[in-house]
């Protein structure tokens, strides 16, 4: 190797101080970077990831203390360049962008003019004007629309891509010579974190750009790493290439990591179970729901936000359904219906063939008791001054009628169904991990013993590990109490293992409605497709990004134009499908799809993709 | 910018309905607690029947509602009604000058009286420029007392800055107002001589009370503004700035204050309103300073229902309005506050 690294990292120790105990967070951590190279950072939450990041510009703070090692740069170490010429070198050669873009800048400041402010603090010489010309260059580089307008907007009005793409430019605005990526998809859904690689990707070709890309999936940094680094409790165990460490990892820990990362579609099927001319135990007849909120730039006015845009189906007892969709798709909304937290403007929901509007308040109690709600965060869901068994005991008392001796039996049974042990009746939840959180919960929800049991992202924050345990409990349940799931999940590896009938929504509707194995292998929706394509994995792909994610996020819930809602990012779309919105077509067996390309054949697709291609080149070519 | 319209409009209409609640409250409390105005006004000497007529003259004995409703009327036109206790001159009509002692011909004297009694209005008017300067003094003696501690304090958290303000704001907000007004007028005035006080002669009159109201405030400016700065550092944009290459000066001055502005403007709003006209009304008596305050105080004491009820409609409109503007200022800081 001829050429001197770029960046040279030696030795580097970093200590968490708090009250003269020092603990290690990073234990002599040595890599170097080439000019143009990529290399990936991977470590589970807690191996040091985020610190390492910040030591490679020099931005650590206390508590945090640098021990020993050097960063060479140059033929300078940036550990112990002066303050000022440190200051000089951030943000102008080093670039970072961090995993939050939803707070990396001030919310009362338009974007734009924070960019301007950032790029004029490491670049005094430069005018305003220049400054903001540059800013829009860029904006326009990382494909954002409308940056003219975009520009003077605040951060609170961007989504979370479009925020990550905002701060791409912040940091690219300069020309670094290196840029820090720290988790920057972490908090994006699948098919805008697919679209930010593939930026960062296009971006790394066009310039003259080392990265250092620091994720915690190995499934994300394998699409855009030359190198990996695999980071374990601060110190490295493994430098490999993506290909070798997904073929065969050295060490058992990167052995461990490769094997919690879900899989998509080598995934044993769930056998759907014997549902025929059985009566429904959930329907859900085209519900509707709308918020109304403040619209400031008119006088008393207000919008429409259609959260729900009449959905559609049942649930069979004894199946697992699943309800997939991406942030702001509705599918929170409807699972506040579905558990009759809110009524739905327009429809109905039957519960043993019994609508529920229509029930009086004592009726509705007593339906409360056989359907059960479980939400995501197990750490607000529960009051925390509350003993374990006081927590789960608390339905029995609302529901009353039973003696006190009865509901603390009933309380243990059930934490022993769920795998809580019974010593912990009397302990506060303080020092409980997620997962036996978690457990509450569903022994909370157990302890009535319901028929249904509606799981809105409960599993989402428990890793891989805790995931599999909870999902053979819920298996365990369902054999001996013959329990209905329904999943609301944006997580498709989780909805692929534990479901056996699948909705996927888009922007207040259901746009296919399957059985697993069709959603997953033979999907009759294009964005189906698109988030099938976009989710990380280290398997094979069935879809190719390339073909099959556009540019774009869903339209705004506000004021919905007409037509089909995914038609300006559907790679199939034409002339009808801006005009006339799809209804659900059957595809036989149950399958619906809201695409007029349900039932076309391979031609015809490959025929529509081909038209829809030269339809947006066409465009392109006439926009000005 | 249709919001600001449509804010304005929606929040004037809930001021006019604060004050009515107020000005009820207070009319009908001053009615039902024990002391009677016009047995206070004629004095001890004065027999019962001459009291009744007197108090059915001035309305005193029909229902509440009946004459709160016909308050209202008249208020609403700009008429307020007259002080019971202070004349056109602004003497005050005591029972003595009232009555004369003599007993001869009471009913001419009492008409005479009555033609001088001074107008709410012009009591108020008479009183709120003196207020206003001891107010305006008070705050700016606050802020420049607490901005830099807070700051300071917000900056440097449990470091020497920061326990230093948590002293001084400790201290201050142990001291009594009337307290700290008598041994200033002892120490300051009357021993050392530096500083006059007592009634009003000129603008020196005022540093004193002002300083008083300002050791009242400061406590609260320097918690608040070092609280929300000291939440201000922790915001994302500040471990952002540093690594976007924004300098740490930058960072504080432009956007760590400009969000911790916020919090310390509803606190203006909501606490110093508050506080500033209690501790105006007290600071105002201990000194006779010649304000509303004083007025207002003696209009306690004395049951002058029509002056205490001016007083009261105006306090309250004055704590509306500036609520109206603080968070109206607040969106145009932050845009992601709508209210």
């Amino acid at each position: 190797m001829a050429a001197p690294p770029l960046l040279d990292a030696q030795g580097i120790s970093v200590d968490l101080v708090r009250r003269s105990v020092s603990e290690p967070i990073l234990r002599d951590v040595s890599f170097q970077l080439r000019e143009r190279q990529v290399l990936g950072i991977i470590g589970e939450s807690g191996s040091g990831k985020t610190v390492l990041s910040r030591v490679l510009c020099n931005a650590i703070t206390e508590p945090l203390e640098i021990t020993a090692g050097s960063v060479g740069y140059h033929g300078r170490d940036l550990l112990t360049i002066p303050a000022a010429e440190m200051q000089a070198l951030r943000g102008r050669e080093i670039g970072y962008i961090g995993s939050d873009p939803g707070s990396a800048l001030d919310p009362t400041i338009p974007v734009g003019h924070q960019i301007v402010e950032k790029l004029r603090a490491v670049q005094p010489d430069m005018s305003k004007q220049a400054a903001r010309e540059r800013a829009l260059e860029v904006l326009s580089a990382v494909r954002m629309p409308r940056p003219e307008r975009r520009f003077d907007e605040f951060p609170f009005q961007y989504s979370g891509g479009m925020m990550q793409r905002a701060l791409i430019v912040d940091a690219l605005v300069s020309n670094p010579t290196f840029l820090i990526a720290d988790n920057v998809t972490q908090q994006l859904d699948v098919t805008v974190a697919a679209q930010i690689i593939r930026l960062m990707h296009d971006l790394r070709d066009q310039l003259d750009t080392a990265i250092i890309f620091i994720s915690s999936s190995l499934a994300i940094v394998r699409e855009i790493a030359d190198d990996i680094i695999v980071l374990q409790e601060g110190r490295i165990i493994e430098r490999s290439t993506p290909e070798a460490i997904v073929a065969a990892p050295e060490h058992d820990y990167s052995k461990r990591l490769l094997e919690r990362i879900p899989r998509i579609w080598a995934v044993e099927e769930r056998a759907q179970p014997k549902t025929e001319g059985e009566a429904a135990l959930l329907e859900v007849d085209d519900v509707y729901k709308t918020y109304r909120v403040n619209d400031p730039t008119r006088f008393f006015g207000h919008n429409d936000v259609e959260a729900v845009r009449g959905v559609t189906f049942n649930v069979k007892a004894g199946e697992n359904f699943g309800i997939v969709g991406e942030s702001g798709c509705g599918k929170s909304t409807l699972s506040r219906l579905l558990s009759w937290i809110e009524a739905p403007d327009k429809g109905s929901i039957s519960f043993e063939g019994e609508s529920v509007a229509k029930m009086n308040r004592r009726r509705l109690l007593g339906l409360r008791h056989r359907f059960q709600l479980l939400l995501q965060d197990p750490y607000n869901a529960m009051p925390p001054h509350m003993p374990v068994g006081r927590t789960i005991l608390e339905p029995l008392l609302i529901h009353g009628g039973m003696g006190r001796r009865a509901m603390r039996n009933r309380v243990l049974e059930v934490m022993n169904e769920v795998g809580l042990p019974a010593d912990i009746y009397d302990h506060l939840q303080i020092g409980l991990s997620a997962g036996q959180r978690q457990r509450i919960n569903l022994a909370r929800a157990l302890v009535l013993e319901p028929r249904l049991l509606i799981l809105d992202e409960t599993l989402s924050a428990l890793d891989q590990v805790e995931q599999s345990r909870l999902l053979e409990i819920f298996d365990k349940l369902q054999a001996e109490h013959g329990f209905t799931y329904i999943f609301i999940s944006h997580d498709l590896a989780m909805v692929r293992r534990a479901c056996t009938r699948i909705a996927v929504m888009y922007l207040g509707k259901i746009v296919e409605l399957a059985d697993n194995h069709t959603v997953f292998f033979n999907p009759g929706h294009p964005y189906t497709k698109a988030l099938l394509s976009a989710v990380p994995t280290i398997e094979e792909r069935r879809y190719d990004a390339a073909e099959n994610l556009l540019e774009g996020e869903p339209p705004s819930p506000i004021g919905i134009p007409p037509g089909c809602s995914f038609n300006s990012r559907c790679p199939l779309a034409f002339e009808r499908c801006t005009t006339d919105e799809p209804g659900l077509e059957s595809r036989g067996d149950g399958r619906i799809s809201a695409c007029y390309w349900a039932n076309a054949s391979e031609d015809e697709l490959i025929a529509a993709a081909d038209a829809n291609r030269a339809r947006r080149a066409a465009g392109e070519a006439s926009a000005p | 910018m249709a919001f600001v319209l449509t804010f304005l409009i929606r929040r004037l209409a809930q001021g006019v309905v604060i004050v009515l609640l107020v000005t009820f409250l207070i009319f009908t409390l001053l009615r039902v607690i024990p002391g009677d105005p016009v047995r206070i006004m004629l004095g001890p000497a004065t027999t019962q029947a001459v009291v009744e007529a007197r108090a059915q003259e001035l309305g005193l004995r029909d229902s509440i509602p009946e004459q709160f409703v016909r308050y209202i009327a008249k208020a609403v036109q700009g008429d307020f009604g007259e002080s019971y206790f202070i004349g056109e001159t602004g003497i005050a009509l005591t029972a003595q000058n009232v009555v004369g002692g003599k007993g001869q011909d009471t009913a001419t004297e009492q008409r005479e009286a009555k033609m001088t009694r001074a107008g709410v209005l012009k009591v108020i008017a008479d009183g709120l420029p003196y207020t206003l300067m001891l107010a305006g003094m008070g705050l700016l003696f606050t802020l420049l007392m607490a901005v830099p501690l807070g700051i300071a304090a917000g900056l440097n958290q449990e470091k020497w800055q920061d326990r230093l303000a948590f002293f001084i704001g400790s201290v201050f907000i142990s001291l009594p107002n009337f307290w700290l007004a008598l041994v200033l007028i002892l120490l300051i005035t009357a021993r050392a001589g530096l500083l006059p006080s007592i009634g009003y002669k000129g603008f020196g009159y005022v540093i004193l009370p002002a300083i008083v109201l300002a050791v009242e405030l400061a406590p609260i400016i320097i918690r608040g503004l070092s609280m929300s700065i000291a939440q201000a550092l922790q915001a994302g944009y500040v471990s952002g700035g540093i690594v976007r290459g924004l300098p740490w000066r930058q960072i504080i001055v432009r956007h760590v204050l400009r969000n911790s502005s916020i919090p310390m403007l509803n606190l203006f709003g909501v606490q110093i309103g508050g506080l500033l006209l209690g501790g105006v009304f007290v600071t105002e008596f201990v000194f006779d300073y010649p304000g509303v305050g004083r007025s207002t105080v003696q209009a306690v004491l004395q049951r002058d229902f029509p002056v205490i009820q001016g007083v009261a409609i105006l306090a309250a409109s004055i704590l509306v309005l500036a609520n109206i503007m603080v968070d109206l200022a607040s969106t145009f800081i932050d845009r992601r506050l709508k209210f």
